[in-house]
């Protein structure tokens, strides 16, 4: 945690109206970002991620600590985001969420890694597609679109997933590997690549990016 | 004139209000509601911790005594509107819960413990929890129910 | 069966996240799997530009008023909390517009057993408009003992009356 979060927390729970609005001005994007992630719409998301503040000032006497305030606002936030979904929803079909050969071929291989250079700051098609992905993000189911949502951005491990949506652990792998497929499928136009091309994918997996994330240790 | 055609508006205004505040106000009720429902043991006793599972009642867990959470039971189902899904508690006990009503915002539940002749009913917003006592406390422990719609 | 089955929805996890025997098979399998490989760089890919691209959303909104509305409120959202915890016992005037509100058939049939049984009735009303997202109905009725209500933003938490209710 920012050591002057420490500082801004304590003068926020003595009182100090300036301290809080400073906590709130240094965490309202993110946490509207994760808002909008999930809810899409953008004024809910506004409401949701001013109600999380709101939330956190009632609750600072609870803070101890033993997280980051951006850890605590933002899952709270995510909370909040979520029920805001509940409301609107009438009824939970659950969808089979085994992984079969069609979901192997639907989001495509290769597809972002190829079109993407090393240098996100430089390529051109990374910030092209980045403006695309949240209209791509809006078109996700909503379980989907939420699971990618808590986990690629506020960064929840599959552990925690588990816990927040209430569902088994390998149900979180296989949401999440559903929900990048279709991302990626609905991005596919974007980049205009063919998932099919096998030449291209057996090319790019060698010049593919070092993974940042595996299951060894 | 002008009063009868006054008073007939006024007539029919109050009729429109009386009907209109008497009419159930939302949806039609869903056919059958998901339900998650825990059997949960508090402790007074005990190393102070949480079963991870228990992390979302952190809010309503944290206004209690107890020190130690730990998760007992775990039961999902599909609820019919006023049948009762019993759930035997460790003490052996029944407990029943009853799905009285659901509209676009709240869902109404009977806690029934027979045992103890305690007979809730209560309203939540579809994002609550309820959180209810099933067993008296016996050498520091209690056991609870928590009952989720919609999980 | 297509190992590629196995092992794809296991791409993505981070350093202990799976158990050692998966996260081996799944290192073989991906330095043997091109296409397996690629579709672990696209993962991490998405990652980035899914962070990359809601924040590009909110930093291109103006979010010049937000903390001044978060401050504004405050006050209204600890009246509300304030005015929840309060326990408001009002057995006879409560119950009744309760009652009215809700189906008077349904009402009075279940009701009519527990009033004969009752020894404490705890009723907490929320206004006559009919409970919203914020607003909790509670009846309970406890036959030779009592119980108490601990109304929470998270729901209510309902405890036999012999026992301490609150925590330090």
């Amino acid at each position: 945690m920012e050591a002057d979060d420490l500082a801004l927390i304590s003068r926020a729970k003595a009182g100090e109206a300036e301290a809080f609005r400073a906590l709130v001005v240094r965490y309202q994007r993110k946490v509207y970002a994760v808002a909008l992630g999930i809810v899409k719409d953008r004024d809910l998301a506004w409401d949701v991620s001013q109600e999380a503040f709101v939330r956190v000032h009632a609750h600072l006497a609870d803070f101890k600590g033993e997280s980051s305030f951006s850890t605590w606002v933002l899952r709270i936030g995510s909370h909040l985001a979520i029920d805001a979904l509940r409301r609107e929803r009438t009824s939970s079909k659950e969808e089979l969420e085994e992984v079969g050969d069609l979901d192997l071929a639907a989001g495509g291989e290769g597809i972002l890694a190829t079109g993407l250079g090393n240098d996100p700051q430089q390529n051109l098609l990374r910030r092209e597609l980045a403006t695309q992905m949240t209209q791509a993000l809006a078109q996700l189911p909503e379980k989907h679109r939420t699971i990618l949502v808590l986990r690629e951005v506020e960064g929840l491990s599959y552990e925690e997933l588990s816990e927040r949506l209430e569902i088994p652990k390998g149900t979180v792998m296989s949401r999440l590997f559903h929900a990048r497929t279709k991302m990626q499928a609905l991005l596919r136009r974007y980049a205009g690549i063919k998932a099919a091309d096998d030449d291209q994918a057996a090319a790019s997996a060698g010049r593919g990016l070092v993974p940042r994330r595996r299951g060894d240790s | 004139m002008r009063a009868a055609r006054l008073r007939r508006r006024t007539v029919l205004g109050l009729l429109l209000a009386a009907s209109v505040l008497a009419a159930s106000p939302s949806l039609a009720l869903a056919a059958t509601v998901p339900v998650r429902v825990r059997i949960i043991k508090g402790s007074r006793q005990g190393p102070p911790t949480v079963d991870p599972k228990l992390a979302d009642l952190q809010g309503q867990l944290g206004r209690l005594a107890y020190q130690r959470w730990d998760q007992v039971v775990e039961q999902r189902a599909e609820m019919d509107f006023n049948k009762p899904l019993s759930i035997t508690l460790p003490d052996g006990a029944i407990l029943e819960l009853v799905l009285v009503d659901a509209r676009k915002d709240t869902v109404t539940f009977e806690v029934k413990v027979p045992a103890r002749k305690t007979h809730s009913r209560l309203t939540i917003a579809k994002d609550q929890r309820i959180v209810h006592q099933v067993t008296s406390e016996t050498n520091g422990d209690a056991f609870f129910a928590t009952v989720r719609p919609w999980p | 069966m297509n190992p590629c089955l196995r092992f794809a929805p296991m791409i993505g996890a981070r350093p202990g996240e799976l158990p050692d025997g998966d996260a081996r098979a799944l290192a073989d399998h991906l330095a043997a799997c091109p296409a397996c490989m690629a579709r672990a760089a696209d993962a991490d890919a998405l990652a980035g530009l899914l962070s990359e691209s809601l924040l590009a959303e909110a930093n291109a909104r103006d979010f010049s008023t937000f903390s001044d509305e978060v401050l504004a409120k405050i006050p209204s959202y600890r009246e509300a909390a304030a005015g929840r915890r309060g326990t408001s016992n009002r057995p006879a005037d409560g119950l009744w517009s309760w009652i009215r509100h809700h189906r008077l058939a349904t009402a009075l049939g279940t009701l009519a057993p527990a009033l004969a049984a009752l020894a404490l009735v705890v009723y907490v009303d929320r206004g006559r408009g009919g409970p919203g997202p914020d607003d909790v109905l509670v009846q309970v009725t406890a036959e030779g003992g009592s119980a108490t209500v601990l109304e929470t933003s998270d729901g209510p938490v309902v405890l036999f009356g012999d026992d301490e209710p609150a925590g330090t």
